[in-house]
């Protein structure tokens, strides 16, 4: 759905399924460079199964208009006032990769209506190389192909896609070009200057999911471990995959959630 | 760790890597029509597409899909989807994108099949299209109309061997918001991968080059998933509320693959032209030995076309590599490894000459296809053809002396030799 959100044109993936506050739910927020689509085979999962789902398309990604983010906190103050307006509560967000930083400091501000955290790919700290981030700048769209590349494992090199046809290649470079030419910028330095992960994580008070990549190469298995040893109680599953777990492995890592989500009831 | 790998490793292995119950090295033929459903939920999920999966093979099917994966890879595109022949996947995009008094610019120089799907049977479905010189852009630019909904030709025609200016036309299209489908079957990917040339859908016939050997019939649509559908009047049933699945919308919901999640959702379900998983195999096979092959085949016509330029016999010889061919410049600019391996010629007598020739030859085979291994002939003013006039011929780009050949990979002196035996029976036939 497309909302006029802070006098921008704001786009909302609600997995195909009209969105209705009276139900439990479930907002995805999306890693840099990314938008909705990079969730598709979560939100539509998750909206047929009965919840309402939101995945917002961040300022100046996907559909939606805006100037980008200029830090985590930005992103997570935008979020908390999209759900105000939204009058969403009791929400379960489920962020991937930098989506995770600013799910951390969503509970932060949020920490009263927030029901539960999931982090998929995630760390409480995502340094950015300085090629990278200098990449982004220059040739945005060479940063995406570069870290379409690293980010999958094996089933990237190889063409290996549970939806048939697929190519995560050549759908994840065009899902990221479809963003305004400055998001990655933008979301990468947000993420390679966010230092208050490791006060935001143990500060979690809600039950937590971490479901990590084996062969992440954007946030390292490594980093993921450290992170969800900060969590109390994180409930924490470590899948044979890279960055893109969402679409590397959707059935796996709809399982896990939505055997995570079954004990909240 | 990723690899990035390149176009021969792509070739082989793409779509496929051994599963840890058999560990099969070879891309195993699914053979089935169905799949069971470990529940019901799982069931609905794959029926209201909330993940990718497959449901019946009309649909989708594991051997399938690793020749779709692979053809995306080879590519560069988003997403692939394989179907029953090149005219299938041709019809797949027109009825996918376009609806009654929606409107088309073609080529005007295409394989017969495809001039009629657009010109005969589109029409009465309420899609007209007006046909252009494919080399000239300007052209393509004043036909385009308000409600055109996408570009259409050949890379290399067939079979005049006319060239499109890709560039030029894609930018045309881009600046429009008019996607651009191109035929790309005699280029194959290993010659020119159109997407990189601002392209946005490929439409292959598989039976040719990239199947390679002459044994199925296969088509695929290849989706660049570089094209904004975004525009809900212009293309509503891709981006507006469609009546499958509850209203979706493609382009929401599926971005990049919008087209190809429709076509499957609607083209695929509705129609019905799925590819069989043995011939989905089988185009698998011969595309592991494309690189070399593409290699021999213009390395043969290179060969074969000084023969021919320089034979007593011959009268002329059509080729976009030779810089006699109008459209040599363009084809030194998008295709720099050669302009594929069908060649036009003409022998001296005219048609009675061209039949004798035929008539003569032992190796090379007569017969209506393109892009096998083996080299293949055909004289369309004694077959195809033979009940038009000279003067007909001449309105349709054809004259009565004319021979496509379709070079193989045979030893060159061995198809020379085979040629000499035809030019023979000529020599006698004008004494």
């Amino acid at each position: 759905m497309i909302i006029n959100f802070k006098d921008a044109k704001t786009y909302i993936g609600t997995g195909g399924k009209s969105l209705d506050n009276t139900k439990k739910t479930l907002c995805f927020l999306h890693g840099s460079g990314q938008n909705h689509l990079s969730f598709v085979q979560q939100a539509r999962f998750f909206a047929y199964k009965g919840y309402s789902v939101i995945v917002p398309d961040m300022p100046a990604h996907g559909f939606s208009d805006g100037n980008p983010c200029k830090s985590i906190k930005e992103n997570a103050e935008w979020i908390n006032d999209l759900l105000v307006d939204l009058k969403l509560n009791d929400v379960v967000v489920i962020g991937h990769s930098q989506g995770c930083l600013v799910a951390l400091e969503l509970n932060r501000i949020l920490k009263s209506s927030l029901e539960a955290l999931i982090f998929v790919a995630g760390s409480n700290e995502i340094p950015v190389n300085q090629f990278l981030l200098d990449l982004s700048k220059e040739k945005p769209q060479k940063a995406c192909q570069m870290m379409v590349t690293w980010g999958h494992g094996i089933d990237g090199d190889m063409s290996i896609n549970k939806w048939p046809g697929h190519s995560h290649y050549g759908e994840g470079n065009n899902i990221m070009c479809m963003n305004k030419p400055t998001a990655l910028k933008y979301d990468l330095h947000s993420c390679n200057d966010y230092s208050d992960g490791i006060d935001a994580a143990k500060n979690i008070k809600v039950p937590a999911l971490a479901v990590l990549a084996k062969n992440d190469q954007m946030t390292p298995l490594k980093s993921g471990l450290k992170f969800v040893e900060l969590i109390k109680n994180c409930e924490t599953h470590i899948l044979d995959c890279g960055h893109f777990l969402p679409s590397e492995r959707p059935m796996e890592l709809n399982s896990i959630i939505n055997s995570f989500l079954s004990k909240l009831k | 760790m990723s690899e990035n790998y390149k176009f021969d490793t792509l070739s082989l292995h793409a779509g496929h890597i051994p599963d840890k119950e058999t560990g099969s090295r070879a891309v195993p033929i699914y053979q089935t029509t169905s799949y069971v459903f470990n529940s019901t939920e799982e069931a609905a999920s794959l029926y209201n597409m909330e993940v990718g999966g497959h449901l019946y093979t009309r649909i989708s099917n594991p051997t399938v899909a690793a020749l779709e994966q692979r053809l995306a890879a080879l590519e560069g595109g988003a997403s692939a989807l394989a179907c029953s022949s090149g005219m299938a996947a041709m019809h797949l995009v027109v009825s996918a994108i376009c609806s009654s008094g929606d409107h088309i610019v073609a080529s005007s120089k295409m394989y017969g099949a495809n001039i009629n799907l657009l010109q005969h049977t589109m029409p009465r479905f309420g899609v007209k299209t007006d046909f252009v010189n494919p080399n000239d852009p300007e052209a393509i630019n004043r036909a385009i109309k308000p409600n055109t909904k996408l570009v259409f030709g050949e890379v290399i025609g067939n079979p005049g061997l006319d060239i499109m200016d890709v560039p030029e036309i894609a930018k045309i299209c881009n600046s429009k918001n008019i996607p651009l489908v191109l035929d790309a079957t005699f280029n194959t990917p290993y010659l020119m991968q159109p997407f990189k040339h601002g392209a946005n859908i490929i439409v292959h016939s598989l039976t040719k080059w990239l199947g390679g050997h002459g044994i199925a019939i296969g088509g695929a649509v290849v989706n660049g998933g570089n094209f904004d559908w975004g525009d809900k009047d212009k293309f509503p049933t891709i981006s507006g509320p469609h009546f499958a699945l509850g209203g979706i919308s493609f382009w929401e919901e599926f971005g990049p693959s919008a087209l190809i999640a429709k076509i499957r959702a609607e083209g695929m379900y509705n129609f019905g032209p799925s590819l069989s998983p043995t011939n989905a195999f089988h185009l698998m096979q011969g595309i592991e030995t494309l690189p070399l092959r593409m290699k021999k085949h213009i390395e043969n016509t290179h060969s074969i076309l000084d023969f021919l330029v320089n034979h007593e016999m011959v009268e002329w010889v059509k080729h976009p590599d030779l810089e006699t061919h109008p459209d040599h410049e363009v084809a030194k600019r998008i295709l720099p490894k050669g302009s594929g391996s069908i060649v036009a010629f003409g022998i001296k007598g005219g048609r009675e000459a061209g039949k004798a020739f035929i008539e003569s030859v032992q190796l090379a085979s007569h017969l209506a296809n393109v892009g096998d291994a083996k080299t293949l002939l055909i004289h369309p003013g004694s077959t195809t053809h033979s009940h038009l006039s000279s003067e007909a011929m001449k309105e349709g780009g054809l004259t009565d002396d004319m021979i496509r050949l379709s070079v193989g990979l045979e030893d060159i002196n061995d198809i020379k030799k085979d040629f000499e035996r035809g030019f023979k029976a000529v020599k006698k036939l004008n004494k």
